[in-house]
């Protein structure tokens, strides 16, 4: 083992591969020493299409880190996306033998318990993430341990997907000789650090529009309620440019940054954009509210798509959401936070990872929260088996078995 | 009644047969020729299917013979009844092998479509299940077998149990429609009872089906792909039920001018997934309008003990010996108006199916074959290229289909906005 106290995260995204080297601070706080980054091939909408290209591609980032940071990477913690992702909310029970005092090998009989219902085939579980505990009726116990009971309960949040789909961005990794920690969902990793704790126990949703996909996740009363991943990001945005304009992939890519906006066209001035000619394209003036109109509708589908889920997924979920935090990549894009204010009608925030110190204009850059989120989950994770955190009681499935097998 | 050569007689049987019997309604409004047989008065009052029997209460066997004459009435005249509904209850697992050997005594060819009980409904219905089925696989020409079991594998487990069975039901009733789509007579190419029987005529087998739809340029990769995601078809952790099907029926159906290419192209992506070995018969009805959208049925069976060996034309005395395909460049002969009950008009040609408006088949195919090159499956995705602008990059990508629609297709395109377009210089 290396330094305990530094710690790698390393996206795959459809986009870009980053991995962030990050240091524990003493005051649970993490300082970021560097970031290794490469353009992504062979990822398309959040999975692995390319082992091979994908495979080196997290070569040349993981070196690219070790050259900045002059940390030698031995394993890093690996976040995971992609539309196969689902989740639940399951209630667990166990019956003590006897009225006694709850012991630890209790609680993860309940959690056990929690996990025996039938997903589908294919599928593993990724998370088992603990939103409250009741003892014999009485409701959300913050910690049973030691207290006397018979009827021991608990809530979790269930994520799950497709094994072989998992697999394969772990296999990428072995194949460079580096140890995986764990695997962290991508919404999950970015929480920890673009909301803060009161947001979590307030209730917000936190929403990362990455290239690929778009993750996203309910919190209130300080636990995971909701997650969700959506196939569609900034990839669909630029596609659709490059439909509707006619314009080709990396013109309509660059359109997009510089002149888009998601912002309801009706009402702006409107006018044109003069593309200029290069050695590859012919020049052309393009509607500026035909441009908008395209971002626009792109970006209202994806946030009402996740409204529409979020209200079925449990009744009364939306209402007990007070803000909503948008981060990730695309997060850039003008006038999103006035679309999805449009259609959430609460107060959306722009953000980024916050709580991290060290190379500021990385942690300033939203598309780096996925990664530097991973560095403080593994932080609390690994500091922090006590149950003051709501990370301490975050349980393992798939991870640690991976883990073993790696060595 | 009874000059009709074709007449089509489609039963539900049972609360769950009745509701299918409902949706079908719904789904394709103007269809003649059903019959709901119920003991459940409430059930029957609610439907509103035109035509219904009510089984009296008490003894199921005095209740059928009650009902008897009421029945032979109700089937007169027909070449074939498609019984549908639940095993595992008791009217359902009473009835429908009673209607079966009823009907198969009048001369009619007589198929099935039924649902076997969850694993949550217990030992009984189970055992209750299977001996109906047994008995029904024995009368009928034809049995699709609905595991409803294998259809909770695919939900995930905290679906509501309302949830299961409105997925039974609906798998049911595509069930219905594939074979009822299948049974149509309208060409180019047909796909005969023989081929059918062969298929579904198996003890002890359970059917696979897949159905999927789509529409625009693309239509045969995304109904396709749709049809082969279908909970039926693909088994969890196993991949697709088609491995292990000796036999394969594909119906493609939709506008007229549904291409030899892309007949091709389907029947060779079926051949990738199921094997060499697998025998495929292929249906072609295209007689919607054009622009409708393109359907794609798919029919196969697994784990069944071959009755015979399989062959390439199993007869058995109810079946006609029809060619299974007639030639494609010749307008297929229009069966007299008389009909009951034509082909199910597909969903949105409600008014298109009358037999002035048939535009001659004959044309499409010789002229797209003409225009195009016959191509094999890969030379085909180069020749659509061009028409499928639509999902840009995202063209060969696995299709992102939330809530039905496939978001990988600009949403502007999807919501029909007009743009100013780009001027050049």
């Amino acid at each position: 083992m290396t330094n305990e106290q530094i710690f790698v995260g390393l996206e795959i995204g459809t986009t870009k591969i980053s991995v962030i080297v990050a240091e524990a601070r003493d005051d649970d706080q993490i300082s970021i020493l560097g970031v290794g980054e490469t353009p992504s091939r062979g990822v398309r909408k959040g999975e692995i299409i390319d082992m091979e290209t994908v495979t080196e591609c997290v070569r040349e980032a993981i070196l690219d880190a070790e050259d900045k940071t002059n940390v030698e990477i031995g394993n890093v913690w690996v976040a995971i996306t992609g539309s196969h992702l689902a989740s639940f909310n399951n209630r667990g029970s166990f019956v003590l033998p006897e009225e006694r005092q709850i012991e630890s090998e209790d609680l993860q009989a309940v959690e056990v318990n929690a996990k025996e219902v039938a997903i589908p085939t294919p599928n593993t579980f990724l998370h088992t993430i603990l939103q409250a505990y009741h003892v014999d009726g009485n409701q959300n116990v913050i910690d049973p341990l030691k207290s006397e009971g018979a009827l021991l309960e608990a809530d979790f949040h269930i994520v799950h997907g497709i094994k072989t789909r998992i697999r394969n961005t772990l296999r990428c990794i072995e194949s460079l000789k580096i140890d995986i920690e764990d695997v962290v969902l991508s919404s999950l990793a970015s929480a920890q650090v673009v909301l803060s704790q009161d947001q979590k126990n307030y209730g917000a949703l936190m929403i990362d529009i990455g290239g690929g996909t778009t993750d996203y996740l309910v919190y209130f009363d300080g636990a995971i309620r909701h997650s969700g991943v959506l196939a569609l990001g900034g990839d669909h945005i630029t596609n659709d440019i490059s439909v509707g304009l006619r314009l080709p992939i990396a013109r309509a890519e660059l359109l997009k940054i510089e002149e888009g906006s998601a912002a309801n066209p009706a009402g702006s001035e409107g006018g044109t954009i003069s593309l200029k000619n290069d050695p590859r394209f012919l020049g052309c003036d393009v509607d500026r509210t035909a441009l908008n109109t395209i971002i626009h509708l792109r970006m209202k589908e994806i946030f009402e798509l996740i409204h529409r889920d979020i209200e079925s997924s449990g009744e009364g979920m939306l209402g007990l959401i007070r803000g909503v935090m948008i981060t990730g990549g695309c997060s850039k894009l003008k006038g999103i936070a006035q679309v999805a204010e449009e259609v959430f009608d609460i107060p959306v925030e722009l953000t980024r990872a916050r709580n991290v110190s060290g190379a500021t204009q990385i942690f300033e850059d939203p598309q780096y929260s996925t990664a530097i989120g991973l560095t403080k989950y593994a932080r609390v994770v690994t500091k922090n088996f006590a149950p003051e955190t709501v990370f301490g009681r975050i349980t393992h499935g798939l991870g640690s078995l991976f883990k073993k097998r790696s060595r | 009644m009874n000059t009709s050569p074709s007449r089509r007689i489609i039963v539900g049987v049972g609360n769950a047969g009745v509701t299918v019997l409902d949706q079908l309604s719904v789904e394709l409004p103007g269809m003649a020729g059903l019959l709901a047989v119920n003991t459940d008065p409430d059930s029957l009052n609610a439907s509103i299917v035109r035509e219904k029997i009510l089984v009296p209460e008490g003894d199921l066997g005095d209740g059928f013979r009650a009902i008897d004459e009421q029945f032979s009435h109700a089937v007169e005249g027909s070449s074939s009844i498609i019984l549908c509904g639940g095993l595992g209850g008791d009217s359902g697992s009473f009835l429908l092998p009673a209607l079966a050997i009823h009907a198969k005594a009048a001369g009619i060819t007589t198929m099935a479509c039924v649902g076997t009980p969850f694993s949550f409904e217990g030992k009984h219905k189970r055992e209750t299940a299977e001996r109906a089925l047994e008995k029904l696989q024995g009368i009928c020409d034809a049995v699709v077998v609905i595991g409803n079991d294998q259809l909770s594998g695919s939900s995930p487990s905290t679906a509501a149990v309302g949830e299961a069975f409105v997925l039974s039901d609906r798998a049911l009733l595509s069930s219905v429609m594939a074979l009822t789509g299948m049974l149509s007579t309208s060409g180019p190419v047909k796909i005969t009872r023989a081929d059918i029987h062969n298929v579904l005529g198996k003890p002890g087998s359970l059917t696979h089906f897949g159905f999927g739809k789509a529409e625009g340029s693309n239509r045969l990769h995304e109904a396709l792909e749709r049809a082969l995601k279908s909970p039926l078809l693909a088994l969890p952790g196993k991949g697709s039920a088609l491995k292990q099907s000796p036999m394969i029926l594909l119906l493609l159906r939709g506008a007229m001018d549904i291409s030899f290419a892309e007949m091709q192209s389907a029947v060779g992506k079926i051949e990738q997934i199921a094997g060499e070995s697998c025998q495929i018969k292929v249906g072609v009805h295209a007689d919607g309008p054009l622009g409708s959208a393109l359907e794609i049925h798919i029919l196969a069976s697994s784990g069944g003990i071959a009755r015979k060996p399989v062959k390439a034309i199993e007869s058995s005395p109810t079946i006609e010996p029809t060619g299974s395909i007639t030639p494609i460049t010749k307008q297929p002969q229009r069966q007299p108006k008389s009909e009951v009950l034509e082909e199910i008009p597909s969903a949105n040609d409600g008014d298109g199916k009358g037999g002035d408006e048939f535009v001659p088949v004959s044309k499409n195919p010789a002229s797209k074959s003409g225009k195009k090159p016959v191509a094999a499956s890969k030379q085909l995705q180069g020749t659509l290229a061009l028409d499928t602008y639509q999902r840009g990059r995202f063209d060969k990508s696995e299709p992102t289909i939330v809530e039905g629609e496939d978001l990988d297709v600009p949403t502007f395109l999807r919501k029909g906005i007009k743009l100013n377009p780009p001027s050049r210089k």
